[in-house]
C-alpha cells in the first residue's frame, strides 16, 4: 500500500511568488557572483604569478635563498648549475635567465616605450611546457630575434596576426631592433605586464651588462632541474639540498615552489586579506539578503504555519521546512550566480589576460559558503517560525 | 434503513479511542488567567462541563465571555493552569508539549479565518492535514475529493485560494478539519463566511459525522439558523457556564409536559422553563421512591412505569391509589411544609422527572393557572 507522500510545502511557497522569487535569485546571486568574483581575482593573480613556474618542465627548482617572491630577482652563479650537475640522481640542470631591468620595450607601432619581462634559456634545453615555445626552438636561435607573450597587455602593440607580425619592422628592446617572430602564451602578474622570451646567445647580446664585468651568462636566475628516470624525485632533493647547504640556494620540488610563492602573496601581502574579507562581505551581504527573503516569508505565513501546528505538526517539520528554503534559495541563487561569474570570468580573461578560470574546487567551496549562508539566515530566521502560537489563531 | 456511508474512511478506529468510552471531553473545575503579577486576569471561573462522544455543542455567549479561551484550551493549543481538563481520556493538566501535539492530531480545527496556504491547491491543502498520519495515498486522495465535492467544492478542487470566493476558501478549511476524521472537531464560527444554503450543507455534514464516526463537535456560533443541529448548548457570560442544556432531552421533557394535563394551561415559555429543570431518575420495580414521614424536598411527574401509594397509620398499611404515566405525586408535602403523608414505590421499573423544592415553588408563584390546575388535581384526588 501506497502511503500518503508529503507535499513540498518549501519549495511551492518559495516559488509561488514569483517576483519575491526573482528578488530572491538576483540577492543571493548577487552575493554569489560577489564571492566569485573575490574568489577568482584572489586565485587569478596567485595564478598569474606562479603562471612561469607551472609553466616549466622541472622536477626540482633551484633559486637563490634571498628570492622571497618571483619579482623579487636573486640571481646565483653559473657555477652552481655544474655543481648540481654532478648530484646523484640528477639527469639535467638547466639555466633559465630572467630580464626585468632596463627592458624598454618599443611596439613596432610607435609610441612610449615600456618596460617588459625578458625570458632566455638555451633553445636546446626542453625548459617550457608550453607547446607554442617547444615548437619554436629553432626561431629562438636566430639572431635578434624573439618571441612575444600574445597575452601581454594591450600597450605592447602586438598585432593581429602572426603574418603581420613577423612582417612588422621598427621594434625595439633595450634601444636596438628586434624582430619578432612568433608569440607564446603566459599572462601577466602583479609585477609583469608583458613577456619576451628570447635565446639565451640574445639576452647576452642585448643585455652585456647583466653581470658587472663578467658573461652576462654567468649570472642565472633559476635552475631547472630533471632527476633520472625511475628515481625518487625527493631523494634527489636530499642530496641537492645537502650539496647546497649553506650556500645562497633554496632546492624546492616545482609544486613546493609554487605554494610558497601562492603563500607570500597570500600571508605576507595584504593582498589575499583584501580578498578574504571581500569574500565574507559577499557571504555577509548575501546572509542579510536570504534572511530578509526567509523571515519575511515566515512572517507572511504565520497563521498558516500556526495552524499547522494546531493540526499536530512538530517542531521538528518548521525545522525541516526552514533548511529547505535555506537550501533551494541556496541553489536558486547559486546557479545563475555561477554562470554569470562564469560568464565574467571569460569576459574578463579576454579583456585582461588574468588568468580567471572557473575551477571544480572553487565552484564547490562557493556552493559550500552560499548554502552556509542560506543556512544560517534560515536559523536566524527559525525563532519567529517556532514562536507561531496556534492558541491565537480563533 | 441505514444510510450508506457519506465518504471513504481513512481512519482504523484507534483502540486509543475506543477505550475512551462514551465521555470525549471532561471540564473539571476549569479556572484561566491571563497575563502576570498585577495585571494578571482571570477569565475562566470553575467551568465544568461533559461532553459525550458524538454530540454537537453549540457555544454561545456574549464577546469576551471565553469562549474561545476554553476552546482552545480543550484544542490542546494553550496549557492548563487550574482544574482538570481530559480530552478523549488524556488529561491536558500538566501535559508536556508532545502530548498535546499528540491530542492536538485528534482534533479538526476551523479557525474564524481560513488560513490556507496561497501557494498550495485546494486539494493540497486539505492533504497537508492529512499527511500526518501515514494513511494509504489512494484512499486518502478518493476521501479528499468526496469531501470537496460534498462542500461543493467539486469544480474547484484544484484551485488555488486565489481564484476561489471566501466562502469557497472557507470551506476548503472545513474540508481540512474533517479530512482525517478527527474525533473531535473544535469550530469558531465556523458558518459566519457561508450563505444561508453552503451553512446548511456544512452543519448537515456535521451531523452525519457525528453520526458515522462519532464525531464530537463543539460550535461556537451566533448563528440561529444552525441552532437546531444541536444536542447541547452551552451559555457561558463573564467566563462562567451559565446554562448547559441537552436540547434534545429538553425538547423532549416539553413534549411529555405539553400532553399532561396538569401542565396543559402552560404557556410554551413556562413549560421549556420547567423542561430545562426537571431531572430524570429511574427506579427499580419495588424501590421506595417516597417514605412516608421523611421531609419532601421533590416533585414527582411518573414518565412511563407505574406506582403504587400506601398510607400507614398505626400498624395498619392500606394501598391508598395506584399511579401511571402522566401522574404526579410528592406535591403534597411542598405546598403544606408537612412531611411525606404517604409511601410511594414503583410497582415495575419506573422513570420520573423531579423538581426540587424550590424550583417548584417557583413554578407554583409564576403561574395562577398551574396553582388552580393543581389544586382541582389535588381536591379531585381526595
Ligand atoms: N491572549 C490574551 N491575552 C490577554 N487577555 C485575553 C487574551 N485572549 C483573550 N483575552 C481576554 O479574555 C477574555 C475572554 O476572551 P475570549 O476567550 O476571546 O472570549 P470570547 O471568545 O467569548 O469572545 C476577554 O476579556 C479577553 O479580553
Ligand atoms: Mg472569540
Amino acid at each position: 500500500m501506497i502511503r500518503l507522500s508529503k507535499t513540498p510545502l518549501a519549495f511551492k511557497n518559495l516559488t509561488h511568488n514569483v517576483r519575491r522569487l526573482a528578488v530572491a535569485v538576483a540577492g543571493i546571486g548577487f552575493a554569489v557572483v560577489l564571492m566569485f568574483m573575490q574568489m577568482g581575482f584572489r586565485n587569478a593573480l596567485f595564478y598569474s604569478t606562479v603562471k612561469i613556474v607551472t609553466d616549466i618542465d622541472a622536477d626540482i627548482l633551484l633559486i637563490n635563498r634571498a628570492q622571497y617572491a618571483l619579482p623579487a630577482r636573486q640571481s646565483f652563479d653559473f657555477k652552481r648549475i655544474m655543481q648540481a650537475r654532478s648530484c646523484p640522481g640528477v639527469a639535467a640542470v638547466y639555466p633559465m635567465y630572467t630580464e626585468t631591468v632596463g627592458t624598454e620595450w618599443k611596439p613596432a607601432s610607435g609610441g612610449k616605450p615600456y618596460s617588459i619581462r625578458v625570458i632566455a634559456f638555451d633553445p636546446d634545453d626542453p625548459v617550457f611546457l608550453i607547446p607554442e615555445v617547444r615548437a619554436q626552438t629553432s626561431v629562438l636561435r636566430q639572431p635578434d630575434t624573439a618571441l612575444i607573450d600574445s597575452r601581454s597587455k594591450k600597450q605592447y602593440g602586438i598585432p593581429e596576426t602572426l603574418k603581420l607580425l613577423r612582417e612588422q619592422t621598427g621594434a625595439e628592446l633595450a634601444n636596438r631592433a628586434i624582430h619578432l617572430a612568433g608569440t607564446f602564451p603566459l599572462g601577466t602578474d602583479f609585477a609583469n605586464d608583458g613577456n619576451l622570451m628570447m635565446g639565451s646567445a640574445n639576452l647576452a647580446k642585448y643585455f652585456p651588462m647583466r653581470a658587472l664585468g663578467a658573461d652576462p651568462l654567468s649570472t642565472v636566475d633559476l635552475g631547472i632541474v630533471k632527476v633520472e628516470k625511475g628515481t625518487d624525485v625527493s631523494a634527489v632533493q636530499r642530496n641537492l639540498n645537502h650539496r647546497f647547504e649553506g650556500t645562497e640556494l633554496s632546492v624546492y620540488l616545482k609544486s613546493e615552489l609554487i605554494d610558497k610563492e601562492i603563500g607570500f602573496w597570500d600571508h605576507s601581502t595584504p593582498i589575499g586579506y583584501i580578498f578574504s574579507v571581500g569574500t565574507i562581505m559577499g557571504f555577509v551581504v548575501g546572509v542579510i539578503i536570504c534572511y530578509q527573503i526567509i523571515y519575511s516569508d515566515i512572517a507572511d505565513h504565520m497563521p498558516e504555519f500556526a495552524t499547522l501546528k494546531a493540526m499536530g505538526y512538530r517542531n521538528r517539520f518548521f525545522i525541516g521546512l526552514v533548511l529547505q528554503m535555506s537550501f533551494y534559495l541556496s541553489i536558486v541563487g547559486y546557479i545563475p550566480g555561477l554562470l554569470v561569474s562564469w560568464a565574467v570570468y571569460l569576459a574578463l580573461a579576454q579583456g585582461t589576460g588574468l588568468l580567471l578560470e572557473m575551477k571544480l574546487a572553487h565552484a564547490a567551496l562557493v556552493f559550500v559558503l552560499t548554502l552556509g549562508m542560506c543556512t544560517a539566515s534560515g536559523c536566524m530566521a527559525m525563532r519567529k517560525i517556532l514562536n507561531a502560537d496556534p492558541a491565537e489563531l480563533f | 434503513m441505514p444510510e450508506a456511508p457519506l465518504l471513504t474512511s481513512i481512519r482504523k478506529a484507534s483502540p486509543d479511542d475506543s477505550s475512551t468510552g462514551d465521555t470525549a471531553i471532561r471540564v473539571d473545575k476549569l479556572n484561566h488567567y491571563y497575563g502576570e503579577g498585577e495585571l494578571r486576569k482571570q477569565v475562566l471561573f470553575e467551568n465544568n462541563l461533559e461532553v459525550a462522544r458524538g454530540e454537537i455543542v453549540i457555544m454561545t455567549g456574549p464577546s469576551g465571555s471565553g469562549k474561545t479561551t476554553l476552546l482552545t484550551l480543550i484544542g490542546a493549543l494553550r496549557t492548563v493552569q487550574e482544574g482538570g481538563l481530559e480530552v478523549m481520556g488524556n488529561q491536558l493538566r500538566g501535559a508536556a508539549l508532545a502530548k498535546l501535539v499528540r491530542v492536538r492530531r485528534k482534533l479538526g480545527f476551523i479557525f474564524q479565518a481560513h488560513n490556507l496556504f496561497q501557494s498550495l491547491t485546494a486539494f493540497q491543502n486539505v492533504r497537508m492535514a492529512a499527511e500526518l498520519f501515514g494513511f494509504p495515498a489512494e484512499r486518502t486522495s478518493r476521501r479528499i475529493t468526496e469531501l470537496l465535492t460534498l462542500l461543493g467544492l467539486g469544480h474547484r478542487i484544484h484551485y488555488k485560494p486565489d481564484s476561489l470566493s471566501g466562502g469557497q476558501k472557507q470551506r476548503v478549511a472545513i474540508a481540512r478539519a474533517l479530512v482525517h476524521q478527527p474525533p473531535i472537531i473544535l469550530a469558531d464560527e465556523p458558518t459566519a463566511a457561508l450563505d444561508e444554503k453552503s451553512g446548511r450543507d456544512v452543519v448537515t455534514l456535521f451531523q452525519r459525522f457525528t453520526r458515522e464516526d462519532r464525531c464530537t463537535i463543539i460550535m461556537v456560533t451566533h448563528d440561529n439558523r444552525i441552532l437546531d443541529v444541536a444536542d447541547r448548548i452551552v451559555n457561558m457570560v463573564d467566563g462562567r457556564i451559565k446554562s448547559n442544556v441537552l436540547v434534545k432531552v429538553t425538547a423532549e421533557i416539553c413534549e411529555f409536559l405539553r400532553h399532561v394535563p396538569l401542565f396543559q394551561r402552560l404557556t410554551p415559555g413556562s413549560i421549556t422553563e420547567v423542561a430545562d429543570k426537571v431531572k430524570s431518575e429511574k427506579h427499580k420495580a419495588g424501590a421506595a421512591i417516597v417514605t412516608q414521614g421523611d421531609e419532601g424536598d421533590k416533585f414527582y411527574l411518573i414518565r412511563r412505569g407505574a406506582v403504587d401509594v400506601t398510607r400507614t397509620e398505626g400498624t395498619q398499611s392500606a394501598p391508598l391509589n395506584s399511579l401511571g404515566e402522566g401522574a404526579f405525586f410528592g406535591e403534597a408535602a411542598l405546598l403544606t411544609g408537612e412531611p411525606r403523608n404517604a409511601t410511594v414505590i414503583a410497582r415495575e421499573d419506573t422513570e420520573v422527572y423531579t423538581l426540587n423544592k424550590e424550583d417548584f415553588q417557583a413554578v407554583v408563584a409564576a403561574s395562577a393557572s398551574f396553582e388552580e390546575e393543581l389544586r382541582k388535581a389535588l381536591f379531585q384526588r381526595h
